[in-house]
């Protein structure tokens, strides 16, 4: 289990006192403790699966928000003996749809908004919110509150303290009385980030009210369908609204990879050869695929063609300005042991092609693993010349992910995410399901 | 190292950290080093767009000057860098501002405060200052004081000062010069510069120390027989004889860049990357560094001078011939030293330091020397297997070579040494940032890990004292020996190393 932030039960208070308690709670602690001026931090955190697990009896409360070891387990193993593929996601519906069935009226202790990982609640956000949203369609707002004071390893003597507020209740009574608790409560001056973190299908008045705010967001494509991501992603690109998304934050390591390989200028010629790529992903949830191919395409200058299905295979077709085609393709791959976040990129090959001396074409391998490299040598790749890379994967937890984005972004909308957005939606509109 | 066309993989991965709002005051903005080294920094990151909007550059110096005027003279004197970016350099000048004053005259630097406060008006810098005393080292202690007064260092967190080296003279004037400093300014708000940490490639001795596992295992005196430490330049004095002849190649490159890299070289792997973490480890070792003959100082170093060199159609002249020297001049323009270092890592291991003017080559260079295997086993093709080496080279052709033997072809089993080399160009094709960029980009972002400490200074003077003392009190004891220019420095230096059947390497 995650570290509890607080030491004490956050405080049950009607919602209209809780500005004040907090302004008096702040005022008292005098002029050195007026709270970390740092960020404001709200999570929408409906932990449906952890919910529905507990409920139904499958893994024991208290309900922390958390996607601990247990909750994977108990989920992956109801996929496992329901023949659902082993890709399924765990925010959907299939799996919810499983769990339903067995449902029972076990009330347990609900701890949502007390537990964060150390590595967030480090970076001292001044203002946690939580929106933990129950089953029942009826339930009330009932609103917590919690000062807390993270001890910080590397500087003992210096506390820097936040509070947190727990806005609990019904989808429907969050949206008709929660959104407003959370705007009443928003520091102004200090940065707000707004963490999506479920699907993003999840509660859609919810997820686009604070897509029109002055919220920064923070969402994850690894959880939700094609379509809503596209949506949100350019929605929130023509409000010029900034979005970081954990699903392109854990490219990095492929794009920082494929950069390496061409860093030593001996090598930057066979970029203007590429002919081929080819992505695989686990599952069949494309869009961290997709946006691997458009960087790749925006950097290199390709202009997209068309798109078409061979098999399983998502091909795209670009046009580089010698006129040139590059064939891409996007391989969804059945894997035995998937990670928790869909769709993610597992391998990647690039074939430089040249024409006038075939002994010089170059075969480009990156794998998450070698057996996927092995993969990926096969149908005669071996026969060129071979550069290949393991890349290391790195499945964190997505609150690790999110404090690496706190602790490293500027708020706005990566330029380079930016780009891969755009080709992505236009490769999107194109596809022909 | 040489620019070439960009990766376009790489645009936008590198993740730069964005210096916050900030007013960048520079006392002796008349100078050589404003123009020469600071501006062109400040533009360097400002074309990187690494610099906020809410920014501002204040020169002052005693010259009279408008901001126009300053802006009019820096436009001129780097007319070529700006040639390729003038329309950047037209948004620059927007940040240059111009307060003529003289750090000794209280009420000018009232008058600056004032100024300053107007500006952070104007450009919305938050309060945050950095002042850059780029000023005669003489005018260090007083400069703080005056700054003091005007209550500009009052706040601990948003102001702080840029002190270039020479930080003192010797031991005790370093240790007076920190003390004044001290009660100016909180200790963190001193960023005492040594433009060599700046570098690239002697950072890269971290990153290849802690981040390699195959290094540190043999990082010891169990593996290494020596360590030589060369900087050499191949110019003469040119147009510095004033400030040279009162400091000399000891005050000016041996106590600072150096011992700097000697530091980095050898000190213990800190327990996580934290400005006060591996300054504390650089302070450890050098408190723990010895001349190899304390007792006997002379014994463990050579001073030199170049003497005329060259040839018939390109002369060189001899230092005391060069203009603003003293033609009876002792100054040492090359000086070599041997150092030990007690600790348990490097007990018994001699650490090699040279450096000079008018040299054959202009390099930096750190060679680690392994010791000699225990049984030959193989005949050589030259008489014995040669050691193996690792060379960093800090400039110019960045990067490393490791020298190792292997079998030489034929059917005899006789080995030969060859050469593994990396080289910054050849694997990453981007010019790295001028040493001045990253330190002026670090001081504003408030990050003193490539900033030398006070305990640190402290050591690195303290080592040489007897030296230093030698050289005022008992010249002759540490005479100057004459080398011809374009040598690698007096012979004598050469013995120096094979006292102990070491020689230096010939880059």
């Amino acid at each position: 289990m995650k570290p509890q932030l607080t030491l004490q039960t956050p405080l049950e208070l009607p919602s209209e006192e809780i500005s004040n308690y907090l302004n008096k709670l702040w005022i008292s602690e005098g002029e050195d403790n007026a709270g970390a001026n740092t960020f404001s931090l709200i999570v929408w955190q409906p932990s449906w699966l952890e919910q529905r697990l507990v409920k139904s009896n499958l893994i024991n409360g208290p309900i922390t928000g958390n996607l601990s070891e247990e909750v994977i387990k108990a989920a992956k193993s109801l996929i496992l003996k329901n023949g659902l593929p082993l890709a399924t996601s765990l925010h959907s519906k299939d799996l919810f749809d499983l769990i339903e069935v067995d449902i029972q009226d076990n009330s347990s202790e609900d701890l949502r908004g007390q537990f964060f990982e150390a590595s967030i609640s480090t970076l001292n956000p001044r203002r946690l919110i939580t929106l933990a949203p129950t089953f029942s369609n009826n339930s009330d707002i009932k609103t917590f509150v919690s000062a807390y004071c993270p001890l910080n390893e590397e500087n003992k003597d210096q506390t820097i303290c936040g509070d947190l507020v727990v806005v609990r209740g019904s989808a429907n009574s969050i949206l008709e009385k929660g959104l407003d608790i959370v705007d009443e409560l928003s520091i102004n001056d200090l940065p707000a980030w707004l963490w999506w973190n479920s699907s993003l299908d999840d509660c859609p008045e919810i997820l686009d009210y604070f897509t029109k705010n002055d919220k920064r967001l923070i969402i994850d494509t690894a959880n939700g369908s094609l379509k809503r991501c596209i949506d949100i992603l350019c929605n929130a690109l023509s409000l010029e609204k900034s979005i970081n998304d954990l699903n392109w934050l854990r490219l990095k390591s492929w794009r920082e990879s494929l950069a390496m390989i061409f860093d030593p200028p001996s090598r930057r010629n066979l970029l203007d050869q590429i002919s081929q790529v080819d992505v695989d992903i686990e599952g069949d949830h494309i869009i961290q695929a997709l946006f691997l191919i458009s960087w790749i395409s925006a950097k290199l200058g390709w202009i997209f063609l068309k798109t078409y299905y061979k098999y399983d295979s998502l091909i795209i077709k670009f046009k580089k300005d010698n006129e040139e085609q590059v064939s891409t393709a996007i391989n969804p791959l059945p894997v035995g042991n998937p990670s928790i976040h869909s769709g993610q990129v597992i391998g990647l090959r690039l074939i430089s092609s040249i024409s006038n001396d075939p002994k010089k074409n170059t075969c480009i391998i990156l794998g998450s693993e070698s057996a996927e490299c092995m993969r990926l040598e096969a149908g005669g790749m071996a026969d060129m010349h071979l550069i290949e890379e393991v890349v290391p994967s790195s499945f964190l937890s997505s609150e690790a992910d999110v404090s690496k984005l706190l602790s490293s972004s500027r708020g706005s909308t990566s330029p380079l995410f930016e780009e891969a957005i755009k080709i992505a939606s236009t490769i999107y509109k194109s596809i022909n399901y | 190292m040489q620019s070439s066309i960009s990766n376009p993989l790489r645009i936008g991965l590198r993740q730069e950290r964005v210096i916050p709002p900030q007013c960048l005051v520079i006392f002796g903005a008349s100078g050589d080093l404003t123009h020469r080294k600071l501006i062109p920094a400040l533009f360097e990151l400002f074309l990187q767009r690494r610099i906020p909007s809410e920014f501002a550059i204040v020169g002052c110096a005693r010259r009279p000057w408008s901001d126009q005027e300053f802006k009019d003279k820096l436009s001129i004197k780097l007319a070529n860098k700006i040639s390729k970016n003038p329309n950047e350099w037209n948004q620059f000048l927007k940040y240059l501002f111009y307060e003529p004053v003289d750090l000794q005259q209280e009420l000018q630097v009232e008058r600056l405060a004032k100024r300053l406060t107007k500006i952070d008006k104007l450009q919305a810098t938050h309060g945050n200052k950095t002042f850059y005393l780029s000023v005669s080292p003489n005018f260090y202690g007083s400069g703080c004081k005056a700054l003091k007064k005007a209550g500009l260092l009052e706040d601990t967190v948003k102001s702080r000062v840029v002190i270039e080296k020479p930080f003192g003279r010797d031991y005790s004037s370093a240790k007076k010069l920190n003390k004044i400093v001290q009660s100016c300014a909180d200790e963190s708000q001193i960023y005492r510069i040594d433009h060599y940490l700046g570098k690239e490639t002697v950072q890269n001795i971290l990153v290849l120390r802690f981040a390699n596992t195959i290094f540190e295992p043999i990082w010891n005196r169990n593996y290494i027989s020596n360590i030589q430490i060369t900087s050499s330049e191949t110019v003469g004095v040119e147009d510095r004889a004033g400030y040279y002849e009162t400091s000399g190649a000891l005050r000016d490159m041996l106590q600072n860049h150096l011992t700097q890299m000697l530091a980095v070289i050898s000190m213990e792997p800190p327990g996580r990357f934290d400005p006060e973490a591996i300054r504390n480890e650089k302070a450890k070792v050098l408190q723990a560094t010895k001349l190899a003959d304390e007792e006997e100082p002379w014994r463990c170093c050579i001073r030199g001078q170049y003497q005329e060199g060259g040839n018939i159609v390109n002369p060189l002249r001899g230092y005391r011939e060069e203009p603003g020297v003293d033609p009876n001049s002792t100054t040492e323009t090359y000086i070599a030293t041997k150092v030990f270092i007690d600790n348990w890592r490097w007990q018994g291991v001699p650490f090699y330091l040279r450096t000079g003017k008018r040299l054959p080559k202009r390099l930096g260079e750190i060679v680690l020397t392994f010791k000699d295997v225990p049984v030959h086993l193989f005949d050589s093709t030259i008489i014995n297997p040669a050691p193996n080496q690792l060379i960093i080279r800090i400039q110019p052709n960045e990067g490393a070579t490791f020298k190792f033997e292997v079998k030489s072809p034929g059917s005899g089993m006789r080995s030969r040494p060859v050469e593994m080399e990396f080289s910054y160009d050849e694997s990453f094709g981007e010019p790295s940032d001028e040493g001045y960029v990253r330190l002026l980009a670090d001081s504003m972002l408030g990050d003193p890990t490539l900033f030398t400490r006070s305990d640190e200074v402290e050591a690195a003077w303290k080592l040489y004292t007897p030296l230093i003392e030698l050289m005022e009190n008992a010249p002759w004891k540490l005479p100057i020996h004459k080398y011809e220019s374009k040598t690698w420095g007096p012979s004598e230096s050469d013995q120096l190393l094979s006292r102990d059947n070491f020689f230096w390497r010939r880059p």
